[in-house]
């Protein structure tokens, strides 16, 4: 009976010494707000339509999640989607979508096509605080992929006093 | 015997097609420049009251033109709203009414669809009589605070609703 007591005993330390480390604080999190997220969004679009392109916008955040989703009912259907799975790409791989793009050129079978919501195509870039992604933003509707990256990196632009 | 067929389909088919009644509709859309205004009025209304709230702004078919999830709101609002602006465009009607309609009727046939929520926060943005879209709201503490938000949005764009 002690013996199991005193086991009991130790597996309780056990357990409290793997649940309170020194480091088991709560996380810390900087996050877009939907203000900052519609900014980007919508300067994006209007940065594209003064090129004469209509696009589709979506500004998800830290866990993929939709911040802000614009469908641009002058663009195509399929913008809506695509500029989904563009910021999704590069929510995931923390980089441009066209990096992602670039690395699986060739390689239809990438282990990353067997998930729903990568897409290899330009148009989307992370939202960085620092070395933190705390979202990204993808669009799609213009005629090539750069065009696109050039209007998610003005929305970026537009609150980068903010992105701190 | 072939040939009067094809007469009698050919008569057929311009019958069908030619109808005095037989124009392509003509319909009015939300821009998306509308869409994101009332969505965000709708936003900062509430915001500026103490409530964050989530956001949709539906089409007329019911597609999402935009989608806001509001700051340090749950996860449930965003799906909420899109319902609630589902409701309404479906009924083009306050989805409040829906909401009474069910009070009445809990085995009201509607709501057994996917996207039908009998709670008020919804309301269809209409040009004149046609509802071509619907803005729903969610997050504040009660319907009744979030339909004022979604009107608030819709009054914003009041002039280009024609």
């Amino acid at each position: 009976m002690f013996k199991t007591a005193s086991i009991a005993g130790v597996s309780l330390a056990v357990i409290f010494s793997v649940a309170v480390p020194a480091n088991a604080q709560l996380l810390t999190h900087k996050d877009l707000s939907v203000a900052t997220a519609t900014t980007i969004a919508m300067t994006a679009i209007e940065t594209c339509k003064a090129q004469g392109y209509n696009v589709s916008a979506n500004v998800l955040g830290r866990e993929g999640q939709v911040v802000v989703a614009i469908r641009n009912p002058a663009a195509g259907f399929a913008t809506y989607e695509n500029s989904m799975k563009k910021a999704y790409t590069a929510r995931a791989t923390r980089a441009p979508s066209g990096k992602f793009a670039d690395a699986v050129k060739g390689n239809p079978n990438a282990a990353q096509f067997f998930l729903s919501n990568y897409v290899a195509a330009q148009g989307a870039l992370p939202i960085m605080v620092g070395e933190d992604t705390i979202g990204a933003i993808g669009i799609s509707g213009a005629p090539g992929g750069d065009k696109d990256e050039v209007c998610a990196k003005a929305g970026i632009d537009k609150v980068a006093a903010q992105l701190r | 015997m072939k040939k009067i067929a094809i007469i009698a389909g050919i008569a057929l088919i311009g019958a069908i097609a030619g109808s005095a009644n037989a124009q392509l509709v003509a319909h009015k859309d939300l821009s998306v420049t509308t869409a994101v205004a009332i969505a965000q009025t709708a936003v900062q209304t509430c915001k500026a009251q103490g409530y964050n709230v989530s956001a949709h702004v539906l089409g007329r078919a019911g597609e999402v033109l935009v989608a806001m999830r509001g700051d340090d709101t749950g996860p449930q609002t965003y799906e909420n709203s899109f319902k609630k602006a589902w409701t309404s465009r479906a009924q083009r009607a306050p989805s409040l009414n829906f909401a009474n309609a069910v009070k009445m009727n809990p085995t009201v046939g509607a709501i057994h669809l996917s996207n039908m929520v009998p709670a008020q926060g919804g309301l269809p943005i209409m040009v004149g009589e046609d509802a071509i879209g619907a803005v729903g709201i969610c997050g504040a503490p009660g319907g009744d605070k979030d339909e004022a938000c979604a009107k608030a949005g819709i009054d914003k764009v009041a002039s280009d609703l024609k």
